[in-house]
């Protein structure tokens, strides 16, 4: 009897030392639970204040805007930082901490006038000297740039006119920089919280945005708050001052069960990406709404390799396209709530060609007929083969996955047995070894959210010497010279011609196989009003309220 | 009984410096390439690529890479993130805690429920007790963590909302995920303990115990179970390393912060410093509760006491 009683003393010691321990792992202001925090938002009287929760479905790698690599960095780093310019929905660009600007005639400097009485969040002035400061950052080796590298080409230099005029040179002229420059990703920082941080700026990020960092817990949320003196919003939001809310924390919920699990319990208010399957349930939950948004830039493609046999002969690429059926994959896999994509660019992007639409239907037995006429023979086990090879295609996918990415590779090895090909899936995590270090694929998808069609260049534009190669390892002289008019043709009109004729060919061509336009989803309560999406599909929080 | 301890503690460090090189070998020589992983590949440039290799030094030979890395952590320098220039030392000491909480109420829960159940199991032999510690058994092995979790979220948040779904903002948050690393614990603790009971309880020396007219209450909770609690520990102190490695599991699932998260990222991305910091905190932690088994067999069994004092 002693003994027991003993044990019990020492199993209440534990318990006890537990909860100290869990108190200790708590978040600063530990009592504040998630559920308590949601229930703030329900007893706030008025539709001004209150907290919103949104749940990321990844960790935002860094919040300084110009190391970042992730997309799901943006959702977060736009609530902090703002840009020179805005683009709208339509293309057009606006002013945004830049009134207004003007370019040379030829094409390589524009000079910006920039917005008076604007202050980061750290009280450093925004002025010429900031701006200059940042675009050299962005090329400055030791900042480690990531996307905003790629974005800012081809920039070279900028002059301070005065203490509001910036005059910023460009190697070659682009019709993309302005567009780009409207990115997050080029988001402007305060060049005296840069300085003092260094390559830590990421953990204290300091902006002119609507709000102003608080804290970040590693894995856990991501806390920022109202900017007060915030009155400069940009034409895509309704309010351009101080944002409604006080706060929105988001919460970092990996998996996806438990991000709506969480939405559908009132733990968080808004959770990102919803799973297809979950879609459905929640357009008839009387509590929470859909939001949903298409991305904008490359649609998720596959492409194929072309430096590698049989892939460089058109015909059996053709054949690979007749005998895929696009549709029946994303209607299996999304359930109707993904849209189908045609082309190489997605619709809602300067010189989308909308004529490619329908233009590809399943034919196995033109499929067939392509491959018999190429000399490829059907042997006793059903695949193809000349010259005793078989027809083989190396799919690779990466892992895990992602938007059911696996599946789509699945579907297409049991489409293309029908006529004979043979595929080998492979999946792997490390697609940077696998496709950009070996180049080792026949066919692999990717996709990339991107505001201009210049996009196309990085994908299908022969690679120069020592380069890295491209994706589709394309090399044709036609479309070479398109990509660079395109990049630097001033009149819309034409420009919109250059990129039908690009998209027309790498259909014609089959040198890719478009599949799907991702929608980002958001599930929030019905008690949120006012989550708007920019031109990208990135979500914007200026104009959100809370109903109590 | 102090000797032991010290030749114990000398060999534990081995098995730590072991740990530490076998990790570091391993994640270099797994296929990848960090530097790829931490510059966009389709914007890089070949020569930015290079830059950044020199700079985190993965141009230099393996030996001399290790030594680099061995030297400084020594000294207590852990080494920074590859991927955000985080320092390795208070990331760990940060989540340490969230982790060990978790671990310790799963801990508890498991053998709570699983030498209850599995003693009473045992003397309430093929009866309803029986059945049903069997099937928590069964069920607690059987099932994969990840699903319990979402199960135990579906019912207990979405349905109930007893408990948040996810978070680590203090004890209620902790309930569900020690709950699902719990059950497991307790399918294995269970089915140990049932099974020790039924040998001891068969053994000659319960036989003389009642027959010198000792109460079944005593016989059972004084004499059967210290007797059957000897091999149970030993499963529980192998378990409590398993629930430190279900961790990783458990804190994706339910969103926790810990160290399970910090090396699950760290090795999708070959974040070596990081991984290496955390293996190295975790040997540590094996090997304490290896040894603390081996000292709570002196307590439990004066056998085992009066072998070492010899």
């Amino acid at each position: 009897m002693n003994r027991s009683i003993s044990w019990m003393k020492y199993m209440a010691l534990a318990a006890v030392l537990v909860m100290v321990l869990s108190g200790c792992g708590a978040a600063a202001g530990g009592s504040a639970n998630g559920a308590a925090q949601a229930s703030g938002g329900e007893q706030g009287e008025q539709a001004e204040g209150g907290n919103l929760t949104f749940a990321l479905a990844t960790s935002p790698d860094t919040l300084d805007p110009h190391r970042s690599g992730l997309a799901v960095t943006v959702r977060a780093i736009r609530t902090i930082y703002d840009n020179l310019v805005v683009q709208l929905p339509d293309g057009s660009i606006k002013p945004w901490l830049a009134t207004e600007w003007s370019v040379s005639e030829d094409g390589k400097s524009y000079t910006f006038k920039l917005r008076e009485g604007v202050k980061f969040h750290d009280g450093t002035p925004f002025n010429a000297e900031a701006v200059k400061y940042n675009l050299d950052r962005v090329i400055d080796p030791a900042t480690k740039a990531a996307n905003s590298l790629a974005l800012i080409r081809p920039y070279s230099s900028s002059e301070v006119i005065d203490e509001y005029t910036i005059k910023v040179n460009l190697d070659s002229p682009s019709q993309a920089f302005l567009g780009n420059l409207s990115q997050a990703l080029l988001g402007i920082v305060s060049p005296t919280a840069a300085q003092k941080y260094g390559d830590q700026l990421g953990k204290n990020p300091v902006g002119t945005g609507p709000y102003t960092f608080v804290k970040w817990d590693e894995n856990a949320d991501i806390v920022v708050a109202k900017n007060k003196d915030y009155n400069w919003g940009p034409e895509t939001v309704e309010n351009k001052a101080a944002p409604h809310v006080d706060t929105i924390t988001f919460k970092i919920v990996p998996e996806e069960a438990t991000r709506i699990g969480s939405v559908q319990s009132g733990q968080v208010l808004a959770a990102e990406t919803v799973p297809p399957q979950n879609i459905a349930a929640l357009k008839n939950d009387p509590n929470q709404q859909l939001l949903q948004a298409n991305t904008v830039g490359l649609p998720y493609t596959l492409f194929f390799n072309l430096r590698k046999a049989p892939w460089d002969d058109v015909k059996v690429r053709q054949a690979v396209q007749s005998a895929v059926d696009v549709e029946s994959i994303v209607k299996t896999l999304y359930l109707g709530n993904y849209e189908r994509a045609w082309s190489a660019l997605s619709p809602g992007i300067l010189g989308y060609d909308a004529s490619l639409e329908g233009s590809i239907n399943p034919d196995i037995n033109k499929a067939n007929q392509l491959l018999d006429e190429q000399g490829w023979v059907k042997g006793a086990d059903g695949i193809r083969a000349k010259d005793g090879q078989k027809l083989t295609l190396r799919y690779v996918d990466g892992s895990p996955n992602r938007e059911k990415r696996n599946d789509i590779a699945a579907i297409i090895q049991q489409q293309l047995k029908q006529v004979g090909i043979a595929v080998e899936v492979e999946i792997t995590k490390d697609v940077a070894t696998v496709i950009y270090q070996n180049w080792d694929y026949d066919l692999y998808g990717n996709s990339q959210v991107n505001s201009d069609p210049n996009a196309l260049y990085a994908f299908y534009h022969t690679s120069a010497e020592g380069q890295r190669p491209t994706l589709s390892g394309l090399s044709d002289p036609k479309i070479d010279e398109l990509l660079e008019q395109g990049a630097v043709e001033s009149d819309a009109d034409k420009r919109v011609e250059i990129y039908n004729q690009i998209q027309q060919y790498l259909i014609e061509q089959a040198v890719i196989l478009p599949i799907y336009v991702f929608p980002y989803t958001v599930a929030a309560s019905k008690k949120v009003e006012g989550i708007k999406f920019d031109s990208l599909g990135y979500p914007l929080f200026n104009d959100v309220r809370i109903q109590p | 009984m102090v000797q032991t301890i010290l030749s114990r503690l000398a060999t534990s460090l081995l098995v730590i410096f072991g740990a530490s090189v076998l990790v570091y070998c391993i994640m270099y020589l797994l296929p990848g390439d960090p530097v790829l992983l931490m510059l966009d590949p389709s914007s890089a440039t070949p020569e930015m690529i290079e830059n950044l290799r020199a700079q985190l030094g993965l141009d230099q030979p393996f030996y001399i890479q290790f030594a680099n890395y061995f030297g400084d952590m020594l000294r207590g320098d852990f080494g920074k993130s590859m991927i955000n220039s985080d320092p390795v030392l208070p990331k760990i000491l940060e989540h340490f805690p969230a982790t060990m909480a978790l671990t310790a109420l799963s801990s508890i829960i498991a053998i709570t429920i699983g030498i209850t159940l599995g003693v009473l199991s045992a003397i309430h032999r093929n009866g309803v007790i029986d059945f049903v510690a069997r099937l928590v058994g069964l069920f607690g092995i059987s099932m994969p963590t990840f699903w319990t979790g979402i199960l135990l979220i579906l019912l207990f948040s979405v349905q109930l909302g007893w408990f948040p779904a996810m978070g680590s903002d203090g004890f209620s948050s902790l309930v569900l995920p020690a709950a699902t690393l719990g059950l497991v614990g307790a399918g294995f603790i269970v089915r140990m303990v049932r099974n020790s009971m039924l040998e001891v309880i068969n053994e000659p020396f319960i036989v003389a115990l009642r027959a010198k007219g000792l109460s079944e209450r005593a016989i059972m909770y004084g004499h059967a179970l210290r007797n059957a609690l000897i091999p149970a520990v030993t499963v529980i102190g192998m378990l409590i390393g398993d629930l430190l490695a279900g961790t990783v599991v458990v804190e994706t699932v339910f969103s926790r912060q810990g160290i399970g998260r910090i090396i699950a990222d760290a090795l999708m991305a070959k974040d070596l410093p990081v991984v290496q910091g955390v293996v190295f905190f975790t040997s540590i932690i094996y090997v304490v509760l290896n040894l603390l088994v081996d000292i709570s067999y002196s307590y439990i069994d004066p056998r085992v006491r009066r072998a070492v004092r010899t």
